[in-house]
């Protein structure tokens, strides 16, 4: 039976699956759910929880293991894990590919008005790291985890899409 | 009586765009919208009965640029123009320049804007009028050495302003003597590069204050009301982020008093046209003149939710010289209401902006529900203008069920595509000190301090993580099954058609 390890906000739930003709029998850490699902298109669908009704819009997020679920007017990142590749995983003592970040992307376009690293300095979670102006605003893009700058690859004034790689980490 | 306007030209894109085409529309007015190369396919063009081209996506080239929208308003045949908010709506020089072309424009008069656009002449103005202003100084060709003591009589926190100044640009709090030179170079030369005008004026830093204003009226014939006060306290980076009205501590003496003033000063500057009067209210309820703004509020919703007055309609009136059809006894104040401005931005990463393509979007309903939004599905948010997407405007018969109404109409909203401040207004409904009324400028900053909000009980984040699992299901559970399956379905469907079309003609009941 497919079961997952799915992280969502710091929290781990551990997730069965099964498919079945009259629907989908799911537990979540042992305990039985009762699901209803109906699919509205490709990403959104009605999701029923032991009859709490939600509105849900899930989507990947660039990686196979991580989604994002807009629900309740909210988005909610999640990982979700083959459950025994995480148990694995975690007795090796490794992060999951999709939280150890290797790259900071520029979130949206802009003019990159710092660089406040370079090459080879070990950054903390959250420390500045460029400085990128976009809508007439200062923007400040932080580290997204500990580790150290392997490459930076724009300079101050340099224009950026959405989505470019500005760092890599190591 | 002047002529009835029939055609107004809207100079400006976005929420305000829809807001004012609604307004001309509800009065049979033909609605001219203008648009730049990147919203060709927005919401406002949309909606209007007209539009036209007028240029390259950069504001400077296309909602900016003057010749342009004159040129628009011309070949459109526009009796009229209004401005919106930011853009031109507050540049008297375009103003003049509508009225040189025997164009109207729906604003104050040009040399009102540019009086009360100055704040030192502004501030002056509402002294004369025996308005109370925040004690302050201003110290046009001192040296740093007069200045510094002009400060000391003043009495720290200090704040440097700039003259010329509005949004942050050039303000710089003083606590102590030893930081006064520096501040007052950067606010001078941050000022003379937002502004081109380096002046700057010293006022007493006001702790934990509350942002109050009172909305005017004011026709061509001398005569101003106020219709009541707007509460915007809540604020980040000296920007408005949720407004109400009525202020949960607002008294009918004080409002008589705050309207009282913001009519004298209005009178004062010969004002014509709706307008608003900002103060600064103490923690001991007394209430200080900030400035006035000489357009259309971006909050303007919330006051004629309140009072039942559409305030686009009056200033279509006044522009086309009615007077006034309410006296001052004729406000009312009708319940509550709660405005919460929706950006596109993500408050997790320090509220910045977040482009891209509305995937899904669609806006609350219900009792006492209103949303203004400029946006609509599929639209792209662009990145060359103020990434606000909506107002959601909520009125209740007291402000407690307003907050409930507001509360429920956010977790209405379904959007994907891009990251909103939705969540953040959720968490600030939910917050205690807001629920009691116990406001102030600085209210987000002490409550909100690194914007972290939690707004998601466990639950809610299992009931995440199903939907999470299950989508990583699916997609696993169709590629095993392989795309075949789905072809032949999609092969046998077709083909019971193309058999039933077959009959159908070889049988010649066509």
């Amino acid at each position: 039976m497919p079961r997952y390890l799915v992280k969502v906000e710091g929290h781990e739930y551990d997730v069965e699956v099964q498919y079945r003709a009259d629907g989908y029998a799911v537990t979540v850490d042992g305990s039985p759910v009762r699901i209803s699902t109906h699919e509205l298109n490709d990403t959104r669908s009605v999701l029923l929880v032991d009859d709490r009704s939600f509105e849900v819009d899930v989507r990947s997020n660039g990686h196979d293991e991580s989604r994002v679920v807009f629900m309740l007017g909210v988005e909610i990142a999640a990982e979700v894990e083959q459950y025994h590749l995480a148990q694995l995983r975690k007795r090796a003592g490794i992060a999951t590919e999709a939280s150890a970040q290797k790259v900071l992307r520029a979130p949206m376009p802009g003019l990159i008005l710092e660089v406040k690293i370079a090459e080879g300095a070990a950054v903390a979670k959250d420390d500045p790291l460029i400085v990128i102006e976009a809508m007439k605003m200062e923007n400040v893009l932080k580290a997204p985890a500990d580790g150290t700058v392997k490459t930076v690859s724009v300079t101050k004034g340099a224009s950026v899409e959405k989505g470019d790689v500005l760092m890599e980490f190591e | 009586m002047a002529a009835k306007i029939k055609k107004i030209l809207i100079a400006n894109r976005g929420e305000i765009a829809v807001r004012i085409i609604r307004g001309c529309r509800d009065l049979r007015i033909d609605a001219v919208a203008v648009y730049s190369d990147c919203d060709k396919s927005a919401y406002h063009v949309r909606l209007a009965d007209e539009a036209h081209h007028i240029g390259p996506s950069p504001s400077a080239e296309s909602y900016l640029a003057q010749d342009k929208i004159i040129d628009a308003a011309k070949r459109a045949g526009a009796d009229a123009i209004h401005p919106g908010y930011g853009f031109l709506a507050e540049n008297a020089e375009f103003a003049q320049r509508c009225i040189d072309e025997k164009i109207i424009f729906i604003g104050p008069k040009p040399e009102t804007i540019t009086l009360l656009g100055d704040k030192l002449q502004a501030r002056a103005k509402a002294l004369e009028a025996g308005l109370p202003v925040v004690p302050g100084e201003t110290i046009e060709g001192d040296d740093l050495k007069s200045s510094i003591a002009k400060a000391d009589a003043i009495g720290y926190p200090i704040l440097i302003k700039a003259a010329a100044g509005g949004g942050g640009k050039g303000m710089r709090v003083v606590h102590e003597p030893a930081q006064f030179d520096d501040a007052l170079q950067r606010a001078s030369s941050e000022a003379t590069s937002a502004f081109g005008d380096g002046r700057v004026y010293l006022e007493k830093y006001l702790e934990r204050p509350r942002h109050i204003e009172i909305q005017i009226l004011c026709d061509q014939h001398g005569n101003a009301i106020h219709l009541n006060e707007r509460e915007c306290s809540i604020q980040r980076r000296h920007q408005k982020v949720i407004e109400e009205s009525p202020s949960p501590v607002m008294t009918p003496p004080l409002r008589q008093r705050m309207g009282a003033a913001a009519v004298d000063i209005a009178r004062k500057t010969g004002y014509v046209g709706a307008g608003t009067v900002e103060f600064m209210v103490a923690e001991d309820m007394s209430f200080y003149f900030l400035e006035v703004n000489t357009r259309l509020q971006v909050e303007h919703p919330v006051t004629e939710m309140v009072t039942g007055i559409d305030l686009v309609k009056e200033q279509i009136a006044i522009a086309e010289g009615e007077p006034l059809r309410y006296r001052q006894e004729d406000i009312k104040l009708d319940g509550h209401a709660i405005e919460c401005r929706i950006y596109a931005e993500d408050p997790q990463q320090g509220f910045t902006p977040s482009t891209g393509r509305l995937n899904h979007y669609r806006i609350p309903a219900g009792p006492g529900v209103r949303v203004d939004s400029g946006v609509v599905i599929f639209n792209e948010i662009p990145i060359f203008y103020d990434p606000m997407i909506a107002k959601l405007v909520v009125w209740g018969s007291d402000r407690a069920e307003a907050i409930n109404r507001t509360r429920r109409a956010l977790q209405e909203y379904r959007v994907s595509g891009l990251k909103t401040t939705i969540g953040f207004h959720l968490a600030v409904l939910e917050n205690d000190r807001f629920a009691k009324g116990e406001l102030s400028t600085s209210f987000l900053s002490e409550e909100f301090p690194d914007n972290k909000y939690e707004i998601l009980d466990d639950d809610i984040l299992r009931c995440a993580a199903i939907a999470a699992a299950l989508n990583k299901f699916t997609h696993e559970r169709k590629i095993s099954l392989g795309p075949k399956r789905t072809d032949r379905e999609d092969t046998s469907q077709w083909s019971a058609v193309h058999r039933r079309q077959r009959l159908r003609w070889f049988g010649g009941s066509r």
